[in-house]
């Protein structure tokens, strides 16, 4: 029986993380990464050939990206931008407080995660950004948007507001869901979205 | 070898510069204190006499630049005439001051582990508070006071994120981050605001 060297990849990386959620990532080794996938330390150096490091570095952005494609299943139902900025935003702060392993990492080795938020935020934003453009299509087909918005452009400043927000919400409490309406109107989509009308 | 009096208030920031020299050379962690007391001219004791070790060294140089650089950009603003040009200033001034900041690039391209702990989660806020209150009274003649919080913070929070993907110039492009300010930025920070 062959295996597709995908599977092998992603057979390792969720026996990595397992390992992590038991040992921690200071302790988790690539013994107990062949002990808990049963596969050979030569095949794990065959995909991972910078070891331990590379090994965990790679779990650590394969949790990432699965923690933004949940955090994108739970506002697929949104109704328009603005609700799904908001509902993302409120379930992006409180998941990255549940999710076991980036809440060890972020606890005990930040210095694993922060790279993927911040220097190495080139794997992180054009994924939020792909996500964010057929939103940002549908609200510029509705006649939602202002003239002349560029939805690549318009993507991209979002996702990096996002990525910063996850990463440090700074002044806003997201468990506030006036200031976080106020700050997807404001900060998020105020040169996006056409101003609804108001009295003044 | 001739040797010059130093003056006691010009020393500290000599030893100060002598440690950004040599971390913008070596890195924070090859860096050792005979280094920084070489490169400013001065003995180990005496650079000991004034900052009791590498970390409260840092901290200073760090609480020095962060002083500095807050204050350029806020007189960069202050020399403009409108909202947009003042925010604009505060991008181009303060990202040009950072990049041009060789310690802090060495530290942020190589060790960045050093860094990233304080620009991210609960020191973050610190951070993006700290630089907020800094910079908010450049738009002071524009906007109340809480708008200008809110909007010195968003334009922190935009140059750290630019500033941090290297691959993007969007800080070095004048008519890039006028659409940026413009565009995205100042048409909500300024709703119902009369300017």
């Amino acid at each position: 029986m062959s295996i597709d060297p995908l599977t092998v990849r992603d057979r390792l990386l969720e026996a990595t993380y397992v390992c992590v959620t038991r040992y921690g990532i200071a302790k988790t080794t690539v013994e107990d990464v062949v002990k808990q996938s049963g596969i050979s330390r030569a095949t794990i150096y065959r995909h991972f050939p910078g070891g331990r490091d590379e090994l965990l570095r790679e779990t650590v952005a394969w949790e990432l990206g699965r923690y933004f494609t949940e955090l994108a299943d739970f506002v697929a139902g949104a109704t328009d931008l603005a609700d799904l900025l908001e509902r993302g935003l409120v379930h992006a702060r409180q998941s990255i407080r549940r999710h076991e392993v980036l809440r060890k990492m972020l606890d005990t080795e930040p210095e694993r995660l922060l790279p993927l938020l911040s220097t190495e935020s080139q794997r992180t934003l054009p994924f939020i950004a792909a996500f964010l453009h057929p939103y940002l299509q549908r609200e510029a087909d509705a006649g939602r948007l202002r003239p002349g918005v560029d939805i690549d452009t318009a993507a991209d400043y979002l996702a990096r507001g996002i990525l910063s927000l996850i990463g440090s919400p700074g002044r806003w409490d997201f468990d506030d869901p006036t200031q976080v309406k106020d700050l997807v109107q404001t900060e998020l989509l105020g040169g996006i979205s056409r101003v609804k009308q108001s009295g003044c | 070898m001739s040797h010059v009096m130093l003056h006691q208030d010009i020393l500290p920031a000599r030893i100060l510069d002598g440690l950004l020299t040599c971390v913008g050379r070596v890195g924070l962690a090859k860096t050792t204190l005979d280094d920084v007391a070489r490169e400013a001219g001065c003995s180990r004791a005496t650079l000991y006499r004034h900052f009791p070790g590498k970390q409260p060294l840092l901290l200073a140089a760090v609480a020095r630049d962060a002083d500095r650089v807050t204050a350029d950009v806020v007189a960069a603003a202050d020399a403009t005439d409108t909202l947009a040009d003042a925010a604009g200033a505060v991008v181009t001034t303060g990202s040009s001051a950072l990049a041009g900041h060789r310690a802090l690039v060495f530290v942020l391209m190589v060790e960045p582990e050093a860094l990233l702990p304080y620009m991210s989660f609960e020191r973050g806020d610190a951070l993006l508070a700290n630089a907020a209150a800094r910079i908010a009274p450049a738009f002071a003649r524009f906007l109340p006071a809480d708008r200008a919080l809110r909007l010195a913070e968003w334009l922190v929070r935009m140059s750290i994120s630019y500033l941090c993907s290297p691959e993007e110039n969007v800080l070095f492009d004048d008519a890039r981050v006028r659409t940026l300010v413009e565009d995205f930025v100042l048409p909500g920070l300024t709703q119902g605001v009369h300017q």
